[in-house]
C-alpha cells in the first residue's frame, strides 16, 4: 500500500518536472485523420498532433465541439483539406482567435494549396483578396502521390514553427516519400486486374483514387451530397447496372446501407466497404494503412472467374 | 414504365399496409389529441438501440431491438400514467418533453461512439424505396396481428382504464418503431395523421372515417410513387408533399368551394400580381415567371425585338456553356480510366476551362435577367394596369352576381 501510494507520488512529481523542465511541446491541429496522419509522418513523436473530426466521422457533416476551440487557442499550426470540404473551420478559426492560425497566418496551412483538382465548379463563394479559387472535389488525398505535395507543404510550414528540427523533419518526409515510392507500383500491381471494372459509389469520393490507379467509378447512388437517390434515379441505376455489367458497389462504414443493399440485391451485385479516411476502418491505422486497405478490398472486389 | 412497374410496386404495397394501420391509429391519436405522440416513441425506440449500441451489441441485431422494445414499454408506461396525473397541463407537452429528451440523450451517448452515428441515423431514416419484399411480409403479418387484436378489444379499449391505455400505448410503439425503420420518420408522420384527417373531416362513424382515410391515403401514396418517379424527386420528401396537398384539397371540398369562390382567389392573385409589377418591376414575379417558363411564347409579347433577339443569343450561348462543361468533365472523368490518362498539366487546363465556362455562364444568366427586368420595366404600367383592372373585374362581376341573392 505504501509502496504504491509511493510510486504514485513519484509518477506525478515526474509529471510535474515534465511539465516545467520542458518548453510547451508544438501541437498541430488538422481538420482530418488523413492530414493527421500525413503530419505525423513528418513530424514523427516530436509535435503533438489532433484531428479535430474523429476517426469515423462523416468530415463534411462535422459539428463542432467546445473542446476544439481550446484545441485551435493553444495549436502553433493549423492544417486544413480546404477546397470548401471542412468549411466549419473557417467559424471555428474566426472564434479562436488565434492570430497565428488566421488565413496567410505563418501557421496556416490549407493543404489544397498546389493540388491539381478535379471536378472543378466555378468560384469559390467568398473569392479572398481577388483571387477566386475553383472548388472542386475536394477527395484529393486519395490520390497517394498528391502526398507529395501535402507533405511538402506541411514540412515547410513545420520548418517554420520550429526551425531547429527543419533537418529531422526534412529526413522523415524523405523517409516517407521512398516508402511511398516503393508502394505505388505495388498497389498499381494489384489493382492491374481490375482496371477499368465498372462499380458504383454511394458518394463521388474517389475521383482521385480513381484517376491514379485507372479505377472505372460509372455512378454515384446519391446524386447530390446528402439528398436521398429518387425512384428515377435509382431506376436509371438499375439499368446502368445490367448494360454495363456493374459487379460492385462501394460505401463507407458511415454512409447509409439500404440503398446499396436494395441495388446488389436487385442486380446481384456485392457490397464492398472501402475508408475514405483514416480510422474510418480498424485496418486503416495511418495514411499507407488506408491505401493497402482499399487496394485489398478492391482487388478481391470482383468474383474470379 | 415497365423499370417503373419493377421498382414501384413493393413501396406501393408497403405504403398499402402501412396506410392501413395507421389511419386507425391515426383516428385514435387524433381523438385523444396527442398527435406527436408517434415522434416520442420512435425517438424512444431509437434511444433503446442506442443503448443497446454502446454496450456492444450489433446494430440491428435481436439485443438492438430488444433494447428497443424495452424502452417503448417504458415509455408506454410513462405515457399512460401522464394521462391520470397530467391534470392541467396539456398530454401533448409531456410528449414534447419526451421527444426533445429521448433526441438529445442519444445525441450526447452517440457522441461518444462515432462509428455508430450512422447506424442510429438510419433507425429514424427509412426509405420506403429500398423496402424488400421481406420486410413488406414482416409488417403485414404484424400489423395484421396488432389490428386484429384491437379490433376484438375495441369495446373494453374504449372504457379507459389505465391497463389499456398502457396497451394502446405499448402496441403503438412497437407498430411506429417498425414503421419509422421502414419509411423514415416525415412519411410514418404523414401516414398516420393525413389520411385519419381527411377520414375525420367527412365521417362520423369509426367505419366510414377508416374507409375514407384508406382510400385518400392509398391514392396520395400512388399519386407521391409516380410523381417521385416522373419528376426525380427524392421519394419520402414527395409522397409527404403529395398527402399534404391531399388534406389541402380535402379541407376545399369540405369548404364547399364553388367556381365563383376560385374566381376570387385569381382575380385577387391577378390584382396583387399588377401593383406589384407598377411597384417594383425589378423584384421576382413569380406569376409572370411561372408564365413565361410554361409559355416561352409570352417572352414575344412584351419584350421588343431587339430585346428577344439578345435574350435568345444569351440564353443560346449559356447552353453552350453547359455543354462544353459537360463535355470537358465527362473527358476527364474517361480518362481516368480509358485511354491515355490526362497529367497534371492537362487536368489544371481543364479545371481553368471549366471556371471561365461557369463565369461566362453566369454572365449569360445575368444578361437574361437583365433584358426581362427592363422589358418589364417598360411594360409596367400597361401590363400592370391590365392586370390590375383583369383582377378588379374579377371581383366586381363576383359581387354583382352575388347581389341578386343578398
Amino acid at each position: 500500500m505504501v509502496a504504491r501510494a509511493a510510486r504514485a507520488a513519484l509518477f506525478l512529481l515526474g509529471c510535474l518536472l515534465g511539465a516545467c523542465g520542458f518548453a510547451q511541446p508544438l501541437t498541430v491541429v488538422t481538420s482530418t485523420t488523413d492530414l493527421k496522419s500525413l503530419v505525423e509522418i513528418v513530424s514523427g513523436d516530436r509535435v503533438a498532433v489532433a484531428s479535430l473530426v474523429p476517426a469515423g466521422s462523416n468530415a463534411e457533416e462535422y459539428q463542432p465541439r467546445p473542446g476544439d476551440l481550446g484545441r485551435l487557442k493553444d495549436a502553433q499550426l493549423v492544417v486544413r483539406v480546404g477546397a470548401d470540404y471542412d468549411l466549419w473551420l473557417d467559424a471555428l478559426l474566426r472564434q479562436a482567435g488565434n492570430p497565428a492560425l488566421v488565413r496567410g497566418g505563418p501557421g496556416y496551412v490549407d493543404a489544397s494549396f498546389g493540388i491539381a483538382l478535379l471536378e472543378v465548379r466555378g468560384a469559390a463563394v467568398g473569392a479572398q483578396g481577388g483571387h477566386a479559387h475553383g472548388s472542386g472535389n475536394p477527395h484529393y488525398w486519395l490520390d497517394p502521390a498528391n502526398a507529395e505535395i501535402i507533405t511538402g507543404f506541411v514540412l515547410e510550414a513545420l520548418a517554420r514553427v520550429d526551425p531547429p528540427s527543419a533537418k529531422y523533419y526534412e529526413a522523415r518526409r524523405l523517409a516517407f516519400l521512398e516508402r511511398l515510392a516503393a508502394k505505388l507500383p505495388e498497389w498499381a500491381a494489384a489493382l492491374a486486374p481490375v482496371q477499368g471494372r465498372p462499380m458504383l459509389a454511394y458518394h463521388n469520393s474517389w475521383a482521385y483514387l480513381a484517376r491514379r490507379f485507372r479505377l472505372n467509378v460509372a455512378g454515384t447512388i446519391e446524386p447530390r451530397a446528402g439528398v436521398p437517390p429518387s425512384a428515377a434515379h435509382l431506376a436509371a441505376l438499375l439499368r446502368k447496372m445490367s448494360d454495363e455489367k456493374i459487379e460492385v458497389i462501394v460505401r463507407q462504414p458511415f454512409e447509409p446501407e439500404k440503398t446499396p443493399a436494395f441495388l446488389a440485391a436487385k442486380s446481384g451485385a456485392r457490397v464492398v466497404v472501402l475508408a475514405a479516411s483514416v480510422g474510418v476502418v480498424p485496418q486503416a491505422t495511418d495514411y499507407l494503412a488506408l491505401f493497402d486497405y482499399n487496394v485489398k478490398q478492391l482487388a478481391a472486389a470482383w468474383p474470379t472467374h | 414504365m415497365a423499370d417503373a412497374l419493377t421498382l414501384l410496386w413493393i413501396p406501393f404495397l408497403a405504403a398499402v399496409v402501412l396506410v392501413a394501420i395507421h389511419t386507425y391509429f391515426g383516428i385514435q391519436v387524433l381523438t385523444r389529441n396527442i398527435v406527436f405522440v408517434d415522434l416520442a416513441l420512435a425517438q424512444i425506440a431509437a434511444l433503446g438501440a442506442t443503448v443497446a449500441f454502446m454496450l456492444g451489441h450489433p446494430a440491428q441485431g435481436i439485443a438492438s431491438y430488444a433494447y428497443s422494445l424495452a424502452f417503448t414499454l417504458v415509455a408506454a408506461l410513462l405515457l399512460a400514467f401522464s394521462r391520470r396525473w397530467a391534470g392541467r397541463i396539456s398530454q401533448e407537452a409531456f410528449i414534447g418533453v419526451i421527444y426533445v429528451v429521448a433526441a438529445a440523450a442519444a445525441f450526447l451517448l452517440v457522441d461518444k461512439a462515432p462509428q455508430g452515428a450512422e447506424h442510429i441515423k438510419q433507425i429514424l431514416t427509412g426509405s420506403i424505396l429500398t423496402i424488400g419484399w421481406q420486410d413488406l411480409v414482416t409488417i403485414a403479418v404484424l400489423y395484421a396481428l396488432i389490428g386484429a387484436v384491437h379490433a376484438a378489444l375495441r369495446g373494453r379499449m374504449a372504457q379507459g382504464s389505465w391497463g389499456w391505455d398502457f396497451f394502446f400505448y405499448a402496441t403503438f410503439g412497437v407498430v411506429v418503431t417498425s414503421s419509422v425503420a421502414l419509411a423514415g420518420v416525415l412519411l410514418v408522420f404523414s401516414f398516420l395523421i393525413i389520411p385519419a384527417a381527411i377520414g375525420l373531416l367527412f365521417a362520423e362513424k369509426v367505419g366510414r372515417q377508416l374507409a375514407i382515410g384508406w382510400a385518400a391515403g392509398c391514392a396520395a401514396s400512388l399519386v407521391g410513387l409516380l410523381a417521385s418517379y416522373a419528376w426525380d424527386l427524392p421519394t419520402g420528401a414527395a409522397m409527404v408533399c403529395v398527402f399534404g396537398l391531399a388534406l389541402a384539397c380535402a379541407g376545399l371540398v369540405k369548404l364547399r368551394l364553388r367556381w365563383t369562390a376560385a374566381r376570387y382567389a385569381v382575380a385577387i392573385v391577378l390584382t396583387l400580381s399588377g401593383a406589384w409589377l407598377m411597384i417594383a418591376p425589378r423584384a421576382d414575379h413569380p406569376l409572370l415567371d411561372g408564365a413565361e417558363y410554361v409559355f416561352p411564347g409570352i417572352r414575344a409579347i412584351y419584350m421588343g425585338d431587339a430585346a428577344l433577339a439578345a435574350y435568345k443569343d444569351a440564353d443560346e450561348q449559356a447552353e453552350r456553356y453547359r455543354r462544353e462543361v459537360d463535355k470537358l468533365n465527362e473527358r476527364e472523368a474517361r480518362s481516368r480510366w480509358q485511354g491515355q490518362a490526362l497529367d497534371e498539366m492537362e487536368v489544371r487546363r481543364i479545371s481553368s476551362f471549366l471556371t471561365s465556362y461557369r463565369e461566362m455562364l453566369k454572365g449569360e444568366q445575368f444578361v437574361m435577367r437583365e433584358v426581362r427586368v427592363r422589358a418589364r420595366e417598360r411594360v409596367r404600367w400597361l401590363l400592370g394596369g391590365a392586370l390590375v383592372v383583369a383582377g378588379m373585374g374579377g371581383l366586381i362581376q363576383r359581387r354583382r352576381s352575388n347581389s341578386p341573392k343578398g
